[in-house]
């Protein structure tokens, strides 16, 4: 809890110099954030208290977070009295139901109560369950282990570097250059909780999906949407069966790629609205997480670049897209024509793509519920609304990701992954609540349009949303 | 009823934002309490309706014969089973076939006496087959009792499937015997658990696919990776069922409120989200259902337990003992260990266990490193790994390719064992 405290005051604090307006709708969203800007945050803290050769220890890593989110909330409170209070209020408007129509009110508590019954399962399996999945204990909590006993960070080579240097303190695991971040969480609770124990310090991936979760329901308020569609939003996230699965089955990095990466979306998308300067320094520190989580955030991070930009300057916006995905598909043909690698990935030219096997871990295995046929419907009834200027940033991403996916499953030794269901969900998993949130927000255009005739409809707050 | 659009923030009344659509003829009308419960019944009723259609459809299509026949299932265990040819044994109510005879065939039967009328399904209850297995069902009947039948046996998931033989002429009179045979060999263990001859009626067919998408899904090695949502092979997944349900529903409302208008109030926006919404409530339902039994079983396992306590009764328990053991025999300051065993699961099990040890093992091949790659101080543990010698006269260890290296015994238990290279 000391790194969302971390988060929420460096947010509040880049918030009060920005001139974004205080609004209680806001307050989910910062609250959802705070988790992972203050989980990223302190991971940065450690590397640099490991290259000051200083040893991670209570005293070095929790006291100065602590002291930090601390002082981060006083002064905000002392330079922005109103501002904080505004947070405060806005907490106790979120959680009480007045916020909520009364003939919603009961299906939002039920929906509620549904939720939070899936993390009390959840939250059990991870307390109960040592590391449990393959590549949690050959390369992620491999890491850990050593730095958590070592207090500090040591290097990971490869076997041959590994035999060449038999005195050397380097250590070998099964992907010894994989970034550093997830474990660093898992040290970080390791440090918290005073030992290593397997189950606990799993902790942060449960409160990664409730944090996310928040965030999910604070953006979609943000965004005009009454208390229980929000709500039914960040439920359709929280209830896919695979992102349950790495809530579960703590260990992998790919439940932080993809939390982090939507919100990384959401905030710039946010930002290039708003012009606010907190906001791209929200989107900005997100997308450096993404980097340091897991090598693909890079290739995320890209696909997020012809949004960004149609959100920023609408009018060219969409050519700019339109030419950024011709110059990605010359820039694969010439690409898999010579072979290459990138980022582990061989690229050839044949195409072959195993088509049942992506069909049955989309549409039917019980990997994503009804996502898939959602978005695909969506597409189709949806679509005079899709390049609008609000829906084309997320249109545009979202297209992208999935021809990022789809490239990488037909044209890359990742079509095995794909053939036998091995990798194939976790990689769709990245992009999987941007589906979401897109889905919502294109229904919603498209219902205002289905609707228009009625003219309670429509609010004036919402035509001009930012 | 009405779409995710936000309600206008001056609303005084909680009506206020219930609208319906322009898009049907009572477009300003507001709709009341009363009216929204209509509409939802009439939404429950689409829902309900097509839902039962597609069930119809769908046995029609599958039963092959009478829908509601007056044979029960037939089953056989597997203490009913004789094996023929192969090697096995029963363990508990499995009989499990370890290798083929030296033809490569594995071959189970039983007597039987049953109508073929009666029967149309028969099924294996198989499990630890290759994906390309060779399986075939055999029979003989009281019409040729010289002649013996057979048909292909699908295999999904490791699984045999049920086998329809109505079809099959040769499917006739009474069935006298009934026989498995796996062609080819076994690269693991086969478990038989029985055959089941099902009449294969309506409510058979509906009882499968029940028990397909309620079939306990437990955490296994491929959970991170997908959740298959029951049974490993099903029939008709039950999202596919319910997108189809949604989907002929959407088209059936937007039939019906062309065709009375007046009748069918709801948007078509609100109308196919909720649907949406109530398909995928029904499949998180599924899924919940799951989970809550999943943490039965993990609570059986690990509650009240602290962390060693978990680890001995982990699916590596004995591992954890073994290395338990080592690490009261190594320094107490981080040493280099390479790891070798035939497995790659345990192979990097132990290596978790021994950190913050400087271990190395192989993650995915079973390839011992080069005696020259060792160096004295260096340890070696070993845990189920064949083809390891120790001449402990000689105080040498040698592996694959005859590669040889000083070393001293240190531990030494059943499967395992820990070296330090001199």
């Amino acid at each position: 809890m000391t790194t969302w405290a971390l988060g929420v005051a460096v947010i509040e604090v880049l918030r009060g110099r920005s001139t974004l307006q205080q609004s209680p709708v806001d307050t989910a969203f910062v609250i959802g954030c705070g988790w992972f800007v203050g989980q990223f945050l302190v991971t940065l803290w450690m590397r640099m208290l490991a290259v000051a050769s200083v040893p991670f220890a209570i005293s070095t890593v929790a006291v100065p977070v602590a002291a930090v989110a601390i002082a981060g909330f006083v002064a905000h409170r002392l330079g922005r009295r109103r501002a904080t209070r505004s947070i405060a209020n806005g907490i106790k408007r979120w959680i009480s139901p007045d916020h909520v129509p009364a003939r919603q009110r009961m299906l939002w508590f039920a929906l509620l109560g549904w939720v939070a019954l899936r993390f009390v399962l959840l939250l059990n399996e991870v307390l109960q369950r040592p590391l449990y999945p393959w590549d949690a204990w050959t390369q992620w909590s491999t890491k850990a282990r050593v730095w958590y006993e070592l207090k500090t960070i040591v290097p990971f080579v490869t076997a041959s570097e590994w035999f060449a240097a038999p005195g050397g303190g380097a250590y070998f695991d099964a992907a010894p250059h994989y970034p550093a971040t997830i474990p660093l969480t898992q040290v970080w609770s390791a440090l918290l909780l005073g030992r290593w124990d397997d189950a606990l310090i799993n902790l942060p991936w449960w409160l990664t999906a409730v944090a996310f979760g928040v965030a999910i329901y604070g953006f979609l308020r943000q965004q005009e949407m009454e208390a229980l569609f929000a709500l039914v939003g960040a439920w359709l996230v929280l209830s896919l069966p695979i992102f349950d699965a790495h809530v579960a089955l703590a260990g992998y990095a790919d439940l932080a790629m993809s939390t982090y990466f939507t919100l990384t979306a959401l905030a710039a998308f946010r930002a290039v609205r708003t012009r606010s300067a907190a906001d791209a320094l929200l989107a900005l520190l997100l997308g450096c997480a993404c980097i340091l989580i897991k090598n693909p955030g890079k290739v995320w991070l890209l696909m997020l670049l012809p949004g960004v930009v149609a959100a920023g300057v609408p009018r060219y916006g969409n050519r700019f897209a339109a030419g950024c995905f011709a110059a990605a598909a010359i820039l694969a043909f010439v690409l898999t024509q010579h072979g290459v690698t990138v980022l582990g990935y061989r690229l050839k030219l044949d195409y072959d793509m195993p088509w049942r096997a992506l069909l049955d871990a989309w549409f039917a295995y019980a990997n994503w519920h009804l996502l898939f046929y959602g978005a695909a419907a969506m597409a189709v009834i949806a679509w005079r609304h899709l390049l609008s200027r609000e829906l084309a940033p997320l249109t545009i991403t979202v297209a992208a990701g999935i021809a990022f996916l789809i490239f990488g499953f037909a044209f890359t030794n990742a079509r095995v992954w794909v053939e036998d269901q091995s990798t194939v969900n976790r990689a769709t998993l990245h992009l999987a609540p941007l589906i979401i949130v897109w889905m919502i927000m294109a229904f919603r255009a498209w219902s205002a349009r289905a609707e228009s005739g009625s003219a309670d409809i429509l609010v004036p707050a919402q035509r001009g949303a930012s | 009823m009405t779409s995710p659009i936000n309600a206008p923030e001056g609303a005084t009344s909680p009506d206020d934002a219930i609208t319906v659509s322009a898009d049907g003829p009572p477009s300003d009308a507001k709709v009341s309490g009363g009216n929204l419960r209509r509409q939802a019944i009439i939404a429950a009723a689409i829902f309900g309706a097509v839902f039962v259609v597609c069930v119809l459809v769908y046995l029609a299509l599958v039963v092959p014969g009478q829908w509601f026949p007056s044979a029960s299932i037939k089953t056989w265990n597997a203490t009913n089973l004789t094996l023929t040819r192969g090697v096995g044994h029963l363990a508990g109510d499995e009989l499990v076939v370890t290798s083929p005879d030296p033809n490569s065939i594995t071959l189970l039967s039983l007597v039987t006496d049953f109508r073929s009328s009666d029967y149309p399904g028969v099924a294996w209850v198989v499990k630890g087959l290759a994906e390309d297995a060779d399986v075939r069902l055999l029979w003989t009947s009281d019409v040729r009792p010289d002649k013996l039948n057979s048909a292909a046996i699908e295999v999904s998931g490791g699984r045999s499937l049920p086998t329809v033989v109505q079809r099959n002429p040769a499917w006739l009179g009474h069935i006298k015997g009934l026989a498995l045979a796996i062609h080819g060999p076994l690269p693991q263990p086969v478990q038989i658990k029985g055959v089941v001859a099902t009449p294969l009626g309506a409510a058979d067919v509906l009882r499968d696919r029940l028990h397909e998408w309620f079939a306990f899904e437990t955490w296994n090695g491929t959970s991170i990776n997908t959740i298959v949502g029951g049974a490993d092979h099903q029939e008709v997944p039950l999202p596919v069922l319910l997108a189809l349900v949604v989907g002929l529903s959407g088209l059936a409302f937007m039939a019906l409120r062309r065709w009375r208008p007046g009748n069918f109030a709801p948007s078509t926006p609100a109308f196919l989200a909720t649907l949406f919404l109530v398909a995928w409530l029904l499949l998180d339902a599924r899924w919940g259902f799951n989970l809550m039994r999943q943490e039965q079983a993990t609570n059986a396992l690990f509650l009240g337990k602290d962390a060693r306590a978990k680890h001995l009764v982990n699916d590596d328990g004995p591992l954890f003992a073994f290395i338990e053991k080592a690490r009261a025999v190594l320094p107490s300051t981080p040493v280099r260990i390479v790891i070798v065993a035939d497995a790659d699961y345990f192979r990097g099990r132990a290596a978790y266990h021994l950190y913050p040890n400087n271990v190395y093992f192989n993650p995915r091949s079973n390839e011992i490193p080069a005696a020259t790659l060792l160096h004295a101080g260096d340890w070696l543990l070993v845990f189920q790994r064949r083809g390891i010698q120790y001449d402990r006269s000689q105080g040498r260890l040698r592996w694959d390719n005859g590669q040889t290296v000083n070393a001293e015994l240190k531990l030494v238990e059943p499967g395992g064992a820990l070296f330090l290279i001199r």
